[in-house]
């Protein structure tokens, strides 16, 4: 340093005993400004514990997350009586990964928001009632219901709450039971079901050489993403595998993709045809496992015609065709923006052809293993539910509706008019932990415990090798001792209808019931088989599955229209971080930057730099987005991610209620939707709405996080060549 | 003293100097993460989130760059320029680049903390106390992969209302206004681990420790290891990608060119303990 | 990893629901200085290899909720600390017994004296007393029983576990003459430091700040 004698720690004394004028200080042992005073903070021990419980030293236990259908089986560390951290159950079909709507899964459970008494409607408000009077209110307006005039509204249900519910409906000599999830792969399953005879076959992407994906986001959003996930991760070792991605607005999926392709929204069927011309006429793969009629319909769609079509050039055509020929067996799937529109089936339908023109059916597109036990099997949502749902009470169907797991109000098309329709029910039930929008409209709300509150089974939708039961036990003590499980409350609700066979004190005594039932086969040779279930979190329950069928279907192409007064696209595009709305009342969520965006704490709209150029607006610049339902303002990011025709607005934004995390944060794509829907599945076409863009002249900086766009020459992340990878790192 | 003195010595130096001073590591902790299987996802964000008390800051403050964020996920778009896409979309996706603390052992904040609350550990960590922080922010405003965040307002109350407060690790400190923080490379889990064995009487093997991000990695895609230990998976990654700790720039032999080993900013001589992978796309 | 029903029965919710809390920023004065102090006291004879932490303090009367007769336990019948405090040696805390081990005995012994009567009704009533912390540190302090104990009673050669609280005594005073304990030590970071120092101790700061 210098030629005086001061080191950087005496010259600090100096300033500290100085400036500070602290002379007497005896440095570490002065008393902190921290309260450590005698006797100001409380300790409580345990009354009885069991003997592995040592306060300071967490254990782990097992359960199953429900933040999203996919049905994941987690390991929660548990503390002082507290779960803290969720962790992926290593012999569930997630593996060790939990993705990050699991790991926020935690403040659903924690979150402030939560309803913690029964409440019912009185003059127009919701008030806080007893449960003695909710039950008396529930008695008397659902109790004597007629036969057939209840229907319950949910999201997903599976494993012993499905058997419950049923028998519940069965009492009320109702068979309604609608199942919606606003992201769902229903048109999917509608081909998978025509064309394979299977609703949900086995996908397995981990034995594909390559991947096109028509839209559906496998990493994101799609079936089963963590599963997924762990079989992209083996896809792309060894001979790493090509994975190809057309849609209209890049998914987390499109953004890893070795070749992402821009399509048109709706003319994924067109590129799929115009991939099987070019192989068919320049590769000579063989046509001959296709029917003549859908050879045809293939012969119509040479590149140029698919390249007015769709916008994707004959190029990225043929270069597609080029990695699927080259690199047997390949895999094609198809998802969201490809089944969301009128055409949706037909997209879908010519997806499945590839897969029959490769010959990847039956051998990474497989027959799936199913559930030993049918009843207990996932009841899965569609939005054709929502619809019929919609119909129904319109025609006055119903005098009791009960919801639980699902926000219509929210997903559903302002088109609709549900809330108009809604009205026309005397006696709506909501079972849920949040006043959600739907929830607000409830003339009742009992509100639910939170998934690692409560004892239950459940069943994963997707689960295609080996099927399991999984089991949820508490993590730990309910937060508000006024909650109660669904299963106690359907329980419960089948004890005051006077059923018989339901004389148990609780749903724990009802499962454990349950399970100790199942057939011996099942359970195996456990010594404790309730205490070795509950302890691993499944219980592995797999009947054979069959092999497919080829029997495709008609191909021919629906034209899309060109828009009138509407020439963009709306891409009601689904993410992870809000799913379809569910998250937006996590602040680890609405914390986390949108993976494509960067945006945080709001909605934004996706327009390509050439629209945006045409408009005249800049980053944070506000556009109208209106279709024939009315218009939304939304601030704009631009990039090269999304098609030129297509304006993409993420959902899960724009709540009205849902707690003070996602109330009046951004807006809501799908309160703009027409009422398009796909005729073959009766799914709505949610990516159908037509609509204009205008520069509204308001301005506001999009909240995203900062840092370029670019590494801007910094040599941060290199790309190196599958060709190079295959040679140092390649099998 | 030349220029090539002192890139040559720096690291030495930083080394054996009495604020980064250890002259035997016991453990030599590092990460080593393929970008050829990170999608983005963020789960290692939120998990981070859960683990180690980050606070939400809000829209308001987290656009003002003041987010806790402590493993950020950097997405870049390929650039004409640099011989990227030039086409009309982004064909080739995005560049993920999940970035935390790089826990260098020539850290670059560490000599300018005038209170010595950020030191390097004898397990090869870069520590941040917080009891002893001042909260001048020199340290992040030298670290040049800005990994460091500070608070800069009191978040106890509104980032964790009741009962959201009762998912907070005990393991840890919640920090409070006027505090630098940073990734930890999550210490309280080697506390624990290392504990662990003790207890058990045996070392500390590979696998015993994992980071909060590394275990919920979905493709697996974060490793987290032991240099010191040859056999640990992580130190087995390094070795076969020839990136080794010290050097400035990696002297890989002819073959070992191609492989995709390489440290964020090396040059900078910061010597940073986590690896990454490079991304792979087929043309 | 198999839970059943009573196993979520109290927890110590209201003691770790702050465990975690904020701490202040510390004025960094108190940092300074740390020459001068490294006064070195003699070993005592009941625990060997141990230089004892040097520094005395007289803490405040905490009232408790019962007022729990450590020297009846500790003194008259000569019970082990860590018989109460079981989890010392394996983690960080050493925990107040549960109310579960008090019965144990107290089912049978001196039913008719009033605190244990006192007791008998909280535990009738499935609920355990909320006690005053006496011995409290920062939060930004980890401290762990279980390091402390191993290293000065079972890693400590010629070390008997019967004179355990001589090691206890450390930090807690002599609670053998206490009847509720009471803060007879300073537990500043100096005090801790000294020992750390005198004894060999880790002095990373990351060992006991994180």
């Amino acid at each position: 340093m210098s030629g005086n004698d001061i080191n950087r720690r005496n010259f600090l004394k100096f300033m500290g005993l100085g400036g500070v004028g602290a002379a007497t200080l005896t440095g570490c042992d002065m008393p902190t400004t921290v309260t450590i005073e005698e006797g100001k903070e409380k300790v409580v021990s345990y009354l009885a514990p069991e003997e592995y419980v040592i306060p300071g030293i967490g254990n782990w236990f097992a359960s199953t997350c429900q933040q999203c259908p996919s049905g994941c089986g987690v390991h929660g560390r548990v503390r002082e009586g507290r779960v803290l951290k969720l962790e992926g159950n290593p012999e569930t079909l997630n593996g060790n990964g939990l993705c990050m709507m699991g790991q926020a899964s935690l403040q659903t459970h924690y979150n402030p928001d939560r309803i913690t008494q029964p409440m019912a409607r009185k003059g127009g408000s919701l008030v806080p009632v007893s449960w003695d009077e909710a039950w008396k209110l529930l008695q008397e307006n659902a109790g004597k219901v007629d036969a057939g005039r209840s229907a319950w509204f949910t999201g997903t249900v599976s494993g012993h709450q499905a058997v419950l519910l049923k028998a519940l409906n069965k009492a009320w000599g109702s068979q309604d039971h609608y199942v919606y999830e606003a992201i769902n792969n229903a048109v999917g399953e509608a081909v998978n079901e025509a064309v394979l005879g299977e609703a949900v076959p086995a996908y397995h992407l981990n034995k594909a050489k390559a991947i096109l994906s028509f839209g559906a986001d496998f990493l994101g959003t799609w079936v089963s993403p963590v599963h997924f996930a762990k079989q992209y991760a083996e896809f792309r070792t060894g001979d790493r595998g090509i994975l190809m991605q057309v849609e209209p607005k890049m998914s987390l999926t499109g953004a890893n993709a070795d070749m992402w392709v821009a399509a048109r929204p709706g003319t994924e069927g067109v590129v799929a045809l115009g991939i099987a011309n070019v192989l068919i006429s320049k590769h000579q793969v063989s046509g001959s496992v296709l029917p003549q009629a859908a050879l045809d319909v293939i012969a119509q769609y040479d590149v140029n015609k698919v390249t007015e079509v769709s916008g994707v050039s004959g190029d990225q055509l043929v270069r597609m065709a080029n990695y699927l020929r080259g690199n047997s067996p390949s895999l094609v799937l198809s998802g969201e923006s490809a089944h969301n529109h009128e055409n949706g089936y037909q997209n879908a339908m010519a997806a499945m052809m590839l897969n029959i023109l490769l010959g990847n059916v039956g051998k990474t597109i497989d027959g799936s293993n199913k559930l030993a036990v049918e009843e207990l099997q996932a009841k899965t949502g569609s939005s054709a539910a929502l619809l019929k749902f919609a119909e129904a009470v319109d025609a006055g169907k119903y005098d009791v509706v009960f919801f639980k797991g699902t926000n219509p109000l929210f997903t559903a098309p302002v088109a609709m008019d549900l809330a108009g329709k809604l009205a026309k029910v005397p006696f709506k039930v909501s079972l849920s932990m949040f006043l959600d929008d739907t929830t607000m409209q409830a003339d009742l709300v009992l509100p639910l415990s939170s998934p690692y509150e409560e004892w239950n089974t459940s069943v994963a939708p997707y689960q295609p090798v080996e099927a399991a039961i999984s089991m949820s036990q508490p993590l730990m003590n309910p937060l508000s001792s006024e909650t109660r499980s669904f299963g106690d409350l359907l329980l419960g609700m089948l004890k005051h209808h006077g059923v018989d066979g339901y004389d148990f004190p609780s749903y724990y005594a009802y499962l454990q019931d349950a399970m100790d039932k199942l057939p011996a086969s099942i359970k195996g040779s456990a010594v404790d088989f309730w205490a070795d279930s509950v302890q691993k979190g499944y219980v592995k329950a797999t009947a054979e599955g069959g092999s497919l069928t080829t029997k495709l279907g008609d191909l021919s192409q629906k034209a899309v229209d060109v828009g009138g007064d509407f020439p963009m696209h709306l891409v009601p595009s689904s993410n992870q971080t809000m799913w379809d709305g569910r998250n937006a009342n996590l602040p680890w969520m609405q914390e986390q930057p949108d993976q494509i965006s960067k945006v945080f704490w709001d909605s934004w709209a996706e327009i390509h730099p050439k629209t945006a150029a045409k408009l005249g607006v800049h980053e944070g610049d506000y556009i109208r987005i209106k279709s024939d339902q009315g218009s939304i303002d939304v601030k704009v990011y631009i990039y090269k991610g999304v098609h030129v025709d297509a304006v993409a607005v993420p959902m899960g934004r724009g709540h009205k209620e849902y707690g003070r995390y996602a109330k009046g944060n951004g807006v809501n794509p799908l309160s703009i939707l027409s009422e398009v829907i796909e005729p073959t599945s009766g799914e709505l076409a949610t990516h159908g709405t037509r609509v204009s863009i205008t520069k509204t002249g308001e301005h506001e900086e999009l909240p995203r996080l900062g840092g370029s766009e670019t590494q801007v020459g910094r040599r941060l992340v290199s790309t190196v060549s599958a060709e190079v990878f295959r040679r140092t790192e390649g099998a | 003293m030349s220029l090539k003195n002192v890139l040559e010595n720096w690291s030495d130096y930083r080394k054996t100097h009495e604020q980064g001073g250890h002259h035997e590591y016991e453990h030599m902790w590092t990460l080593a993460i393929d970008l050829n299987k990170c999608t983005g996802c963020n789960a290692c964000s939120v998990a981070c989130y859960a683990e180690n008390n980050l606070a939400t800051v809000g829209k308001e403050k987290l656009h003002k760059g003041q987010g806790m964020h402590w493993l950020r996920m950097e997405r870049y778009w390929d650039e004409p320029q640099m011989g990227g896409d030039d086409a009309e979309y982004h064909e080739r996706g995005a560049s993920f680049l999940p970035m935390m603390c790089q826990h260098c052992n020539a850290a670059t904040c560490e000599p300018v903390c005038p209170v010595a609350a950020t030191y390097h550990t004898p397990d090869g960590l870069n520590a941040q106390v917080y009891n002893r922080c001042i909260g001048s922010r020199y340290c992040s405003n030298n670290c040049p992969y800005r990994l460091r965040y500070f608070n800069f307002y009191s978040y106890y109350d509104t980032s964790w209302p009741e009962p959201l407060n009762q998912q907070l690790n005990p393991d840890i400190s919640v920090r409070d206004k006027g505090v630098m923080e940073k990734c930890t490379f999550c210490v309280q889990r080697i506390r624990t681990g290392k504990d662990q064995a003790a207890s058990e009487g045996r070392e500390l093997r590979d696998g015993d420790v994992v980071t909060a991000c590394a275990q919920s990695c979905p493709t697996q895609a974060i490793v987290f290891g032991d240099m010191l230990d040859e056999e640990s998976e992580a130190a087995k990654l390094w070795a076969k990608q020839q990136v080794e700790l010290g050097p400035y720039e990696q002297k890989k032999d002819k073959e070992g060119s191609e492989l995709r080993g390489y440290r964020v900013l090396e040059a900078l001589n910061t010597d940073p303990c986590v690896m990454y992978l490079d991304r792979v796309r087929e043309a | 990893m198999f839970v059943s029903n009573n196993f979520l029965s109290e927890g110590c919710v209201k003691c770790v629901g702050k465990t975690a809390k904020r701490f202040v920023s510390m004025v960094f004065a108190a940092l300074l200085g740390f020459g001068g102090l490294m006064f070195v006291g003699a070993a005592q004879a009941e625990v060997p290899n141990v230089v004892p932490p040097e520094g005395s303090y007289s803490g405040e009367d905490v009232p408790q909720p019962i007022e729990f007769p450590h020297d009846i336990h500790a003194d008259v019948n000569e019970i082990n600390c860590m018989y109460c405090h079981t989890y010392a040696r394996r983690s960080k805390v050493s925990g107040i017994p549960p109310t579960s081990k008090c019965m144990g005995c107290h089912t049978v012994i001196a039913t008719d004296k009033p605190r244990i009567k006192k007791l008998t009704e909280y535990w009738e009533n499935k609920e355990s007393p909320e006690w005053n912390k006496v011995h409290d540190l920062p939060d930004f302090v980890h401290f762990t029983h279980e390091k402390h104990i191993q290293r000065f009673v079972f890693k400590n050669e010629g070390m008997d576990v019967e004179n355990v609280s001589e090691v206890c005594a450390f930090c807690h005073g002599d609670v053998k003459s206490m009847t509720v304990a009471k803060k007879m030590k300073p537990l500043t970071m100096g005090f801790c430091v000294r020992c750390h120092e005198a004894n060999d101790g880790p002095s990373d700061c990351w060992k006991c700040h994180k």
